[in-house]
């Protein structure tokens, strides 16, 4: 754990993980578990070694090579070190590894295939303001999607609300496991996230119903709610009576320090709004999602520390996205901004790594010399960190937990495919004996699993 | 990291120097059918002086190593030039809601060689494409698609009236009205109205049964089989009704754009001669009519011996053409033959609406890899401009740029 800077908001996580979300209100009974507790448990798995391996870490700027020991689920070590007897020895013949990917921004389960009206529970548009809602309350485990983007490397998910609400909801971070519960996904213990989105959405969707109708209002609408909020806080923190307010309660959570602040924002104008808004009421913006303008103010982003989550070549959709360029992501990391890729897609988070090859060639055709391992930062190291979960996953370091996929090729390729994909140390997919997860849904149509002959 | 080295030497290359003298040191050339060869070429003014299987450098000339040479890429399916943002309003003329017109909307009359999209799209190697109007109101004819070159000229519509487009399945089944059937009814009867035209419409200019006078008109060469019908269906009854209708209408020209469940009924669609444009990433159940989505489509409708082009007809719609390769990479991928994978983005498609553009592409590594680019364009022999609106944003604010000046004086 020497080589990479811890990051700052590794505190969160700490405070987060050891209070239990309602602890603050005096009508619930401390002794009762938090309510859609996290009931993830890995799955079995052995002491394996996997010998002979490109390797990939998320936080040297090198490739590595070297073997890596899973044992009792987690990075026991990498390059060299004791083998315990018992160990299943894996020759990867030189194929690459890396940590499992991370997807900071997805709608798998709360967007799900098949798309019929019936599936959307991504936006409560029924108001700007629903901070009250929670994205795992909208999260359907059966989705397609998630045993494709499995299929991909991604190992861990943060599902968050749609963007038509200034604040619409908490998003969750799930473990990408086949589960017929979404608490059986919940990443334990992972910090709580806050939505909120700037610009066209909110005003197109509310713009006929009530406002806000521009991006003034947008602004008077977050200012208006922090105030409320800081109210709420003042009377929490007073401990005397008070009436429990859950849209309140994310609020002056997030006053607390407790939830990250997830901003849908595409403007570089807008992205300073924001941070000047954070500032007035004293909290912190995490993460800007969609960020197609941060490579205008990568400098801003650096000296404020927050990151972005951003695409490799998507843009010109509607007008706040018209400036998006190629070089997004490696710009931002050039200025010294935390950069990573995200999908918020169901197709594209199949294939990550191919953004990311995608924007990084491009950088380095602009001029910069960023190499391979350092860009693979963008997928999982500063998703984790962004997710307040850097200290468990999103690094291939001893103690962590193994996240870890086995590729047939380099991951910076079209050709390159996951051979194989550990969560927690279990083999979650496995190209080679065919052992991958199925939804329910796909039960009896088409067998989709003879090939060609 | 030959990558690596090769892309901070192309940083030295300003697009413009690349008009003069570089020699490519074993560079890999890519012929028309996709077949791979390696040779020095000499690349003068924007084309090819020299190539041979080992040239020296003439005096004075960069060299580069690791680059290929390829004809253009043609995307098969976009809406390049009909639209300034994916998103409705002003200025999106993909389809049009209220107009009584269908199969008469010409996208050749909305189409703007000046948009920004089109400089952008060649800057990943596409030279050619469809244009196709999108469907609207209560027609499942979206209208007449054009075939288009990316000189960004305005005489750079090569085709017209290239193809007419309409929508089966879920898409065709609302705009008809409610139903699969209702879509089907709608096209058996726009079909005979632009058969029996002359008939119908003589003395009744509201003789049809489905069309107006001027959209059977323009159906008149689709139902000629002089012209494709481009149709857009993807579940598998669909295409089947599809090979249906083409049994009853032999003459027509049939492309199906979507086709998520060809491989159910490959060996159908190649009897049949129906050609098909696909995405090889579509693998999800997307909709009910994409349940049997999967990667490995493709190739199912390689081993059945189908025509078929690949596109990328999945995300966000401007843009879509500029990925083009990375889709028929992702095939090579799964399994497909590379040349192959290569044909189905150029000259398959190209050969479908009879473009016969000399076209030339220098690549700083494979073509459908993920991190390669064109490095030169080359149309008909004329030096395409790299610079666009996206590389302009980049210019002006790389981290490298220097220039202390406010961002809009740079």
């Amino acid at each position: 754990m020497k080589n990479y800077i811890v990051p700052l908001i590794l505190p969160l996580t700490a405070l987060a993980a050891c209070q239990p979300a309602d602890s603050s209100s005096k009508t619930n009974d401390a002794d009762k578990p938090a309510p859609f507790a996290s009931t993830y448990a890995p799955q079995p798995s052995s002491t394996v070694l996997l010998k002979n391996a490109k390797l990939i870490d998320g936080v040297s700027k090198d490739i590595r090579e070297g073997d890596l020991l899973v044992a009792d689920g987690k990075i026991a070590f990498v390059g060299t070190g004791d083998i315990p007897d018992g160990t299943t020895e894996i020759d990867v013949e030189g194929r690459f590894v890396t940590p499992g990917i991370i997807d900071i921004h997805s709608h798998l389960g709360n967007y799900p295939t098949p798309s019929v009206r019936a599936h959307g529970d991504g936006n409560e548009a029924t108001s700007p303001i629903t901070s009250e809602v929670d994205a795992e309350h909208g999260v359907w485990p059966q989705d397609p999607g998630f045993d494709e983007a499995l299929q991909g490397g991604v190992t861990t998910l943060h599902i968050l609300p749609g963007s038509a609400n200034l604040f619409g909801g908490k998003g969750v971070t799930l473990r990408n496991v086949p589960s017929r519960t979404v608490q059986g996904m919940k990443f334990p213990n992972a910090p709580e996230t806050l939505k909120m989105a700037c610009g066209e959405n909110p005003k197109r969707v509310y713009g006929a119903k009530g406002g806000p109708a521009s991006r003034m209002g947008n602004v008077a609408g977050y200012r208006k709610n922090w105030i409320k909020a800081a109210e709420y806080k003042a009377k929490r923190d007073k401990g005397g009576d008070y009436k429990r307010d859950l849209q309140l309660e994310t609020l002056a959570d997030v006053l607390d320090g407790k939830i990250l602040v997830n901003m849908h924002c595409y403007r570089a104008d807008e992205m300073v709004q924001i941070l000047d808004i954070a500032k007035e009421f004293d909290y912190k913006v995490a993460t800007f999602h969609h960020a197609v303008e941060s490579y205008k103010i990568g400098d801003i982003l650096a000296e404020n520390d927050v990151c972005s989550a951003m695409w490799a070549d998507w843009g010109s959709f509607k007008m706040e996205s018209y400036d998006y360029i190629r070089e997004n992501v490696p710009f931002v990391h050039a200025a010294g901004a935390c950069a990573m890729i995200h999908s918020d897609d169901e197709n594209n988070v199949q294939r990550l790594n191919q953004e990311v090859a995608k924007t990084w060639s491009d950088g380095n055709r602009a001029g910069l010399d960023i190499s391979k391992a350092e860009a693979w930062q963008w997928l999982s190291t500063n998703p984790a960190k962004a997710l307040g979960i850097l200290d468990e996953t999103g690094t291939l370091e001893p103690g962590k937990r193994a996240d870890i996929v086995v590729w047939n090729g380099d991951p910076f390729s079209s050709y390159a495919r996951p051979d194989k994909v550990m969560i927690d140390g279990a083999i979650m997919y496995d190209r080679e004996t065919g052992l991958k997860p199925k939804s329910d849904f796909r039960l009896g149509y088409a067998d989709l699993s003879e090939g060609v002959q | 990291m030959r990558t690596l080295l090769l892309a901070s030497a192309i940083a030295l290359f300003a697009p413009a120097a690349f008009a003069q003298t570089v020699f490519l040191d074993d560079a890999t050339i890519v012929d028309e059918a996709g077949q791979r060869s390696t040779a020095d070429v000499i690349w003068t003014d924007g084309a090819i002086a020299q190539q041979g299987a080992s040239l020296t450098a003439p005096q004075g000339a960069e060299t580069l190593s690791g680059a290929w040479v390829t004809p253009g890429l043609f995307a098969p399916m976009s809406t390049l030039g009909l639209t300034d943002l994916g998103s409705s309003g002003r200025g999106n003329d993909i389809s049009a809601e209220n107009a009584p017109t269908s199969v008469s909307e010409r996208a050749a009359d909305s189409f703007n060689p000046r948009s920004p999209y089109i400089a952008n799209t060649r800057g990943r190697g596409v030279t050619h494409a469809v244009v196709a109007p999108g469907a609207s109101g209560d027609s499942i004819f979206a209208g007449t698609g054009a075939v288009i070159s990316l000189t960004g000229e305005f005489d750079s519509v090569l085709t017209e009236d290239a193809f007419v487009f309409l929508s089966l399945g879920e898409v065709g089944g609302a705009r008809a009205g409610g139903s699969r059937a209702a879509a089907m009814a709608q096209l058996r009867a726009a079909i005979s109205d632009a058969e029996g035209f002359f008939r119908r419409y003589n003395d009744a200019p509201d003789g049809g049964d489905a069309l107006s006078r001027q959209d059977a008109n323009a159906l008149r060469s689709a139902v000629n089989g002089d012209i494709p019908m481009m149709i857009q269906a993807d579940r598998a009854s669909d295409l089947v009704a599809i090979i249906r209708l083409k049994d009853e209408n032999p003459e027509l020209d049939i492309i199906v754009v979507g086709a998520t469940e060809a491989w159910d009924v490959a060996d159908e669609l190649a009897d049949a001669d129906i050609r098909v444009i696909l995405d090889p990433l579509h693998n999800l159940p997307t909709s009910f009519e994409a349940a049997g989505a999967r990667l490995d489509n493709v190739l199912f409708l390689e081993q059945a011996g189908v025509d078929y082009a690949i596109a990328n007809l999945s995300s966000f719609r401007v843009v879509k053409p500029a990925s083009l390769a990375q889709h028929a990479g992702n095939a090579v991928g799964e399994g497909l033959d590379w040349g192959t994978a290569f044909a189905a983005i150029s000259s398959v498609p190209a050969s479908w609406f009879g473009v016969e553009s000399e076209t030339v592409v220098v690549w700083d590594g494979d073509p459908l890899n993920a991190t390669s680019a064109p490095i030169a364009v080359t149309i008909d022999g004329e030096v395409m401009s790299m610079d666009s609106r996206i590389t302009a944003l980049r210019d002006r604010y790389n981290p490298l740029n220097t220039d202390q000046r406010p961002h809009k004086y740079r």
